[in-house]
């Protein structure tokens, strides 16, 4: 028996092979758009860990492409957006679907201040999602979140700049975004699986309003 | 019946000691005249100072002891607080002045799981809030005072052979939480009496005729041959406990060691009163007078100590201590009925977490309420009115004013604070508009405006606007996220 079929006949989960992707430990929330499942590990986003956002320029899409999820998340209290840049459009919010009254906005006046609140509410469990923007954040701040995210089961979205790609990061899953042509560009770089070389192009009609909940 | 008999020994020094985690060599004085210490710490104990003892002889002994006169009405609170703790084992209580509280625990013996366990729970409760006491039991409340002042280890809880007990224990006792007057005391002890057993083998005409009548009732109460009626315990409305420190301190550990203590009490009280509270005031009182107050909040009706204390931890991490801090107090009003939370038999997952709002409350604490917010979306044309971020309110509105009709999903994500003014349009390609919004003109807000979607050269997508009014200069005012 070679040695690729006796791989093959392993229960699965029991041996990674580095062509394929991982299988994702606890649960996986499906992303909503098809294309971009079929290149994360165990078909979505992961249930907890961090999940890095990298762009430069808003507004290509960057918070659409959430807005599946965060339309999901009714079996918890709270959804937390901690840092917004800018102020999120309730009307915009509620015609996508999200429950304005579960959105909790959290704004410290200091990063040390913001990367606790980024913490608790992430251990309490009781937040379907976290969506934070923390400019300046180290690696020791990231290893923290990252602990938190799995301890209370909940995802960690983080919007950073697009040069932190550079910079190591303990969180499974990197996405870079980008706008071009009408289209949302992600291109993967970190998850569990082998590298990517082509990039998920969601156009904007889909993620305005083809995979949205509101529908 | 069966009482149980609590007392508080040296009730004026635990007074002063319980807010303190190391208290040094401590003496109460009596403010007499004479000025002499009624009683002693430990360490003052053993530095050979004795209750009784005159100040300057005290203080010729050890020069560093620490002189604090006599405090009642903190005893009488004290008292009262244990008695609000300890109503949460029987509904019959009643204070037992100077020192002590008795309870009927006849009725609860059975839930509580023993006379032993009762017993243990509230030396261990007790000793939590920083107090130590005495407890013994007997079938009349006098009758259990006076054994728990004389403790004897390894007895039974209510001994078969409890008069007889009653007959061995020493005269001065009779004195205690009676109305026998000295004179009458030393009228027995004159004749040569010595134990309580010896006084009941007196003719009763006799000692009736020489002044000695209440002798005669007080022994009738303890053996149980008169009933011995109380008034029963009430705990009161509102709630409010002082703790001193052992100095004016500046660091935090120390207050939160004291302020632990306060919240203890304070919850032992809403168990009492089957209730919860949302908020109560925790204020540092300064050395030199002033005074800084801290309101705690919770979303919901709480009585979790280690809820409050947390919250309290978040509190006190925050504040400036501009001067040093001489004592705390703990203040709570309008207890509210707690809702009682269901367990669902097969495990709920959203209850395996903390309480959502604990949470809530914790961020709150910590980096102030204007910090946790929650959104709003208001019926309004102007953009910059639709959304609204207000401080979370923990008691919502039944009716918030949601606009009534459907929101328009064309409409950006992130809205600007302040629209930015584009210095170069010609950059952005227009993909849909105009859509005009002229309103708001009859309160001075004049709004004049034709929206577009356009698109950057590195296609980010904006919400831009043209003001019709001349200069007729571009905006953004928004990002399609």
């Amino acid at each position: 028996m070679s040695t690729a079929t006796a791989l093959a006949t392993l229960p699965p989960g029991l041996v990674w092979q580095a062509r394929q992707l991982a299988q994702q430990q606890g649960p996986v929330l499906p992303t909503g758009h098809a294309a971009l499942d079929a290149e994360l590990p165990g078909g979505g986003w992961p249930g907890a860990g961090i999940i890095e956002l990298l762009h430069d320029h808003p507004g290509i899409g960057e918070l659409s492409l959430l807005l599946p999820v965060l339309c999901q998340g009714a079996s918890r209290r709270w959804q937390a957006w901690i840092c917004p840049p800018w102020q999120p459009y309730a009307p915009a919010l509620q015609a996508a679907g999200i429950d304005l009254d579960a959105v909790l906005l959290i704004t410290p006046d200091n990063p040390a201040a913001a990367l606790w609140a980024c913490r608790q509410t992430l251990a309490s469990g009781n937040c379907s999602a976290v969506l934070a923007w923390l400019p300046r954040i180290d690696n020791t701040g990231l290893r923290r979140l990252q602990l938190a995210s799995e301890d209370g089961a909940t995802p960690l979205f983080l919007f950073r700049s697009r040069n932190s790609a550079r910079q190591p990061s303990p969180a499974p899953l990197r996405l870079a975004l980008s706008g071009a042509n009408g289209q949302l560009r992600i291109d993967i770089v970190k998850r569990r699986g082998p590298l990517s070389h082509r990039p998920v192009l969601l156009p904007y009609a889909s993620l305005m309003h083809g995979s949205s909940c509101a529908g | 019946m069966r009482w149980l008999a609590l007392i508080l020994p040296d009730l004026a020094l635990q007074t002063h000691l319980r807010g303190i985690a190391e208290p040094g060599a401590i003496a109460i004085t009596d403010p007499g005249p004479p000025v002499r210490v009624l009683a002693v710490s430990h360490a003052a104990r053993l530095a050979g100072i004795q209750p009784g003892h005159s100040v300057p002889a005290a203080l010729a002994m050890l020069p560093g002891l620490q002189l604090r006169p006599r405090d009642r009405m903190a005893e009488q609170a004290l008292l009262q607080e244990v008695a609000c703790w300890a109503s949460a084992y029987t509904p019959r209580l009643s204070l037992d002045p100077p020192d002590g509280i008795v309870l009927d625990i006849a009725a609860t013996l059975k839930l509580f799981g023993g006379a032993d366990a009762i017993e243990q729970t509230l030396h261990e409760g007790l000793r939590h809030q920083g107090l130590r006491i005495a407890t013994a039991q007997a079938p009349t409340p006098l009758a259990a005072r006076w054994l728990a002042r004389c403790p004897t280890p390894h007895r039974p809880h209510v001994p078969a052979d409890w008069q007889a007990r009653l007959d061995a224990l020493p005269l001065d006792l009779l004195a205690d939480g009676s109305d026998v007057s000295p004179a009458s005391l030393a009228l027995l002890a004159d004749i040569g009496l010595r134990t309580m057993g010896e006084v009941r083998t007196l003719p009763r005409a006799g000692l009736a005729r020489r002044q000695a009548s209440a002798v005669i009732q007080t022994l009738a109460r303890a053996y149980g041959e008169t009933p011995d009626l109380r008034t029963e315990f009430v705990p009161p409305p509102s709630y409010r406990s002082h703790l001193p420190l052992s100095w004016p301190t500046i660091q935090i550990d120390p207050l939160l060691f004291a302020s632990r203590r306060l919240i203890a009490g304070l919850c032992s009280w809403l168990t009492a009163r089957h209730a919860g509270i949302d908020h109560c005031r925790l204020t540092l009182i300064h050395e030199r007078g002033g005074e800084q107050a801290i309101d705690i909040l919770t979303g919901t009706p709480s009585r979790n100590e280690a809820q409050l204390n947390l919250l309290v931890r978040e509190h006190l991490g925050r504040i400036e201590l501009s001067q040093a801090i001489d004592s705390l107090a703990i203040e709570a009003r309008e207890p509210r009925p707690l809702t009682q939370h269901v367990d669902d038999l097969f495990g709920d997952p959203a209850s395996t977490g903390e309480h959502a709002s604990m949470l809530v409350d914790r961020l709150r604490a910590r980096l102030g309420r204007e910090s946790v917010r929650q959104l709003r979306s208001l019926s309004d044309h102007r953009p910059e009115r639709a959304s609204q971020h207000t401080p979370l309110d923990p008691r919502p509105a039944e009716s918030a004013p949601a606009s009534p009709q459907r929101p328009r999903n064309d409409r950006p994500l992130w809205l600007l604070p302040q629209a930015h003014l584009i210095t170069d349009p010609t950059r952005l390609r227009l993909l849909r508009g105009p859509e005009r919004i002229e309103t708001g003109w009859w309160e001075g807000e004049d709004v004049r405006r034709d929206y577009y979607l356009a698109e950057t050269p590195d296609a980010a997508r904006w919400w831009i606007f043209q003001e019709l009014d001349p200069p007729q200069a571009w905006f953004v005012h928004g990002y399609f996220a």
